[in-house]
């Protein structure tokens, strides 16, 4: 489909529209182009999503694309300290949100600039895609200073699940691993491998850029293309992921151990790739069991007062996830209690499904949510950001449509498919006394 | 681009409700923040937790409807509808469509005005309150927070900061009296102020408004003189143990026995975010960045609002086994800081960021009512979000290096670290 408007621009193909988004690709080095104008404030967000993450990692490097991400705000050819052109000291100083994220399947960098400031973000993030300096010497301080975050992390008892839960799920695939990477590899990899990770994955052609705000259409894409096209394509092909998860053949379960307060239960169970057709019914069914004060859980485990709260795990991602149930209980709680509910409940929805009022109670939340990620530049970059992440933008701009068409027997299949005893994964995170 | 005094609709039609609303390009999705004072500064040689709880007490069930009723009322058209209570106000914030704007503002007056309060319901929120406080005691940023507020602050100075089990203690022994004696004191028409932003019109909020607080009564609650001053700052440091902790908290600082209204509140506010406002303000650049000794570090001025005397502090994060190290560092540059002062590069800089991020903070209707709320409540004229850039374009250099060397000294730090030290 064509946007009414003209779609012909120097140097770019159209692709596609959707939802007022069109896609571009620029013809020099495949560079991918969502552009959405919006003049409600005089705000633009530009982001640069690379399709790497902590998947594209193996033993021994673990952490290694997040950490690379740190070094790439320590400066590249032409943003860098000695020319006083630094990338934090340039975009804050004109007062831009800025930061970047790695998780699983991308790594992005982004800036919410006032609008007339777009082409430095936009030059800022074409010069470090492939001039970053990566010095061994920046290595050096970034590494603790990532590995102050690998701590901060373990501070907390959730993460510390989380963490182990994801690691017994997946033996073989690398989601075995969280983002941030064991102590060990963050502590020794070298910068010639992150150079050489760099250099594997940093290329226009693995790369989506989005633009979202108060520009005019034209020059934004004249200055995309002005300063991104002096990248070439990348030499070798991006190399793919090809480690599939071998099927779980029972239920696994694990307990962690540290001194702390109170416990939590977290039950996972084994999903299908984000873009499968039964993503949609997933989140549906996140919302019914745990969403609102008339959600399942929310009425038999927190009104009953056996938790504090109740968090869904129940992102889609590029390969299969997990849909995780965590409770975190109040003093003095069992978890075995708050375990078995939350496995009944998965067993009443196999045997009676859900009710029709559940489910468009369940819709009619998503569609505020999903009307809220249009609030502002940054919330509709930020989605589509994960959607470009499992492989297909237009999941953000078709999801209310597929989501509007879930039902109540779709809801009851999928948990029948994925919720089984064999395909769980149990944790416990269990608070010890302090030593006196 | 268009100012605030421009692009918002001001209404006082209810007397005691002063309403913002700011129509913005964004489709379908309205937010409304609104408060009241009735804080725990009102809960004054009373139990201080009270305040809190009625607020959460407001979605547990109305005279006429139970909680889900209310939260089948609002999930089934995705709208949410928020209740807290801070210092000095109680806070309630709407999300939903524009369709539902009805919806949501008849329910927020409902729960406002006619809480049910039932024993059940409140003995059930005082074991997930206890719960989720029980759990801060493993949590090392809020302790070495809370102990450090502790010493800088006597008991009764709105800055000070209860134990967490004072706070457990007080949660559990509020009753459904004390509840209603707190509600009729203070909730009612007086002090409300409302912002609403997004496809949302000023005649149709109004509207909804003045239909739905038509028999509010008056309240006649103020916010107390403030005459408890911060103790003075004195040199020492207190070390709490947490184990199996892999990162400590640290905080460091001092009382600063000003308020926002003192003359040297901007340019002191200017400099301490020179030395630690964001990324590219000095701690980061030179504790994190340049020496890699931790994640995060960062300084600011906080509590000074409503005539009290209010605080810096410095919070950062490091390994137990480079603590020292960090502590060193950071001490290295306040007293650089404090010593040489700033320079005007800095400070222009830092004009800059502050403007640019005036736009930015346009960028969502949360944003939009956040800072329109907060301006109200702090009693100043809309026109006041237009002049703020200004008023930080005209302060000068020297007035910054002095007002850094008239509230701060380096001789006089706090500090408290938590972790497995």
């Amino acid at each position: 489909m064509c946007p009414k408007n003209n779609n012909k621009f120097t140097g770019y193909d159209f692709i596609k529209e959707s939802a007022g988004i069109e896609e571009y690709v620029l013809v020099e080095n495949s560079l991918r182009v969502l552009v959405l104008e919006d003049h409600s404030a005089p705000v633009a967000t530009f982001m640069v999503t690379y399709h790497v993450g902590s998947r594209n990692e193996a033993i021994g490097y673990t952490g290694s694309t997040h950490l690379l991400e740190h070094l790439m705000f320590k400066g590249s050819r032409n943003f860098n300290k000695d020319k006083n052109t630094a990338i934090w000291t340039e975009l804050q100083n004109i007062g831009a949100q800025i930061n970047a994220t790695t998780w699983n399947d991308r790594t992005n960098y982004f800036e919410v600039v006032p609008s007339e400031h777009l082409e430095r973000a936009i030059a800022i993030e074409a010069d470090r895609m492939r001039h970053a300096f990566l010095k061994d010497e920046d290595r050096q301080p970034e590494m603790t200073v990532v590995r102050n975050e690998f701590e901060r992390g373990e501070n907390s008892p959730f993460d510390v699940l989380d963490k182990n839960i994801w690691a017994t799920a997946y033996q073989a695939h690398p989601y075995h691993h969280s983002t941030i990477g064991w102590r060990s590899d963050i502590e020794n990899v070298s910068t010639e491998r992150l150079k050489n990770f760099y250099d594997t994955y940093y290329w226009p052609n693995n790369a989506t850029v989005t633009v979202i705000g108060d520009f005019n259409k034209k020059e934004a894409l004249a200055s995309i293309n002005k300063y991104f096209s002096e990248h070439s394509k990348s030499k070798e092909p991006i190399p793919p992921v090809y480690t599939d998860e071998p099927e779980q053949e029972g239920p696994r379960r694990i307990m962690v151990k540290r001194t702390g307060q109170t416990g939590i239960v977290g039950i996972a169970h084994k999903t299908p790739k984000g873009l499968h057709e039964d993503t949609y019914a997933l989140q549906v069914l996140s919302k019914i069991l745990a969403d609102g004060k008339t959600s399942r859980l929310n009425k038999l485990i927190i009104d009953k007062g056996l938790a504090t709260s109740i968090f869904m795990y129940d992102f889609p991602f590029l390969d299969n996830g997990l849909f995780i149930t965590y409770a975190f209980l109040t003093p003095g709680i069992d978890h075995k209690e708050v375990e078995k509910i939350i496995i009944n409940e998965y067993n009443n929805i196999t045997e009676s499904g859900v009710s029709k009022e559940e489910v468009e109670r369940a819709q009619a939340q998503i569609r505020a949510t999903v009307a809220f990620s249009r609030d502002g530049t940054y919330a509709v970059a930020s989605a589509l950001n994960e959607a470009i992440a499992i492989g297909d933008w237009t999941f953000y701009t078709n999801f209310m449509d597929n989501i509007s068409n879930v039902t109540e027997e779709k809801i009851k299949e999928v948990v029948k498919k994925y919720f089984t005893e064999d395909q769980s994964t149990t944790g416990w995170f269990i608070a010890k006394e302090p030593k006196v | 681009m268009g100012t605030f005094s421009d692009q918002v609709i001001i209404n006082e039609e209810i007397k005691g409700v002063k309403t913002y609303v700011m129509p913005t390009g964004v489709k379908d999705v309205v937010t409304i923040s609104g408060s009241m004072l009735g804080g725990s500064i009102h809960c004054a040689g009373k139990n201080s937790k009270v305040s809190s709880l009625v607020a959460s007490m407001l979605d547990k069930g109305t005279e006429k409807k139970n909680k889900y009723e209310i939260s089948d009322m609002l999930e089934s058209v995705g709208a949410e509808l928020n209740f807290s209570s801070t210092r000095y106000h109680t806070h309630f914030t709407g999300f939903c469509l524009k369709n539902n704007l009805e919806t949501v503002v008849s329910l927020l007056a409902e729960q406002l005005t006619t809480p049910r309060f039932s024993t059940e319901e409140l003995s059930t929120l005082q074991g997930r309150i206890s719960g989720n406080l029980i759990r801060d005691k493993e949590n090392t940023k809020k302790l070495a927070m809370i102990q450090f507020l502790r010493t800088l602050f006597p008991r009764n100075h709105p800055n000070y900061q209860a134990t967490i089990d004072e706070s457990v203690e007080s949660v559990k022994k509020a009753s459904v009296k004390d509840l209603f004696a707190f509600h009729k004191e203070h909730y009612g028409l007086g002090s409300i102020k409302i912002a609403a932003a997004g496809d949302v019109k000023a005649e149709a909020l109004n509207g909804l408004l003045l239909e739905a607080m038509k028999d509010w009564k008056n309240k006649k609650t103020n916010i107390p003189k403030i005459t408890e001053k911060a103790i003075k700052p004195k040199k020492g440091s207190q070390t709490i143990k947490v184990q199996d902790k892999t990162s400590a908290d640290l905080y460091i600082g001092q009382s600063i026995g000003i308020n926002r209204e003192h003359k040297d509140y901007y340019p002191l506010m200017l400099g301490v975010y020179i030395l630690g406002g964001n990324f590219s303000a000095r701690l980061m650049q030179t504790v994190r960045d340049k020496q890699g000794l931790t994640y995060g570090i960062g300084s600011s001025i906080s509590g000074v609002s409503f005539g009290a005397d209010g605080y810096w502090s410095t919070w950062g994060t490091f390994s137990p086994d480079i603590l020292k190290k960090g502590v060193g560092a950071t001490k290295d540059q306040i007293n650089l800081w404090f010593d040489k002062g700033v320079t005007e590069e800095e400070l222009s800089a830092k004009k800059t960021t502050i403007n640019g991020s005036y736009k930015v903070s346009m960028d969502s209707t949360s944003g939009l009512t956040s800072k329109i709320l907060s301006n109200a409540e702090q009693g100043r004229d809309l026109l006041y979000l237009d002049e703020y850039p200004k008023i930080i374009d005209a302060i000068s250099l020297s007035e910054v290096n002095t007002a850094i060397k008239n509230h701060v000294d380096p001789e006089k730090l706090y500090m408290v670290s938590a972790g497995t030290l």
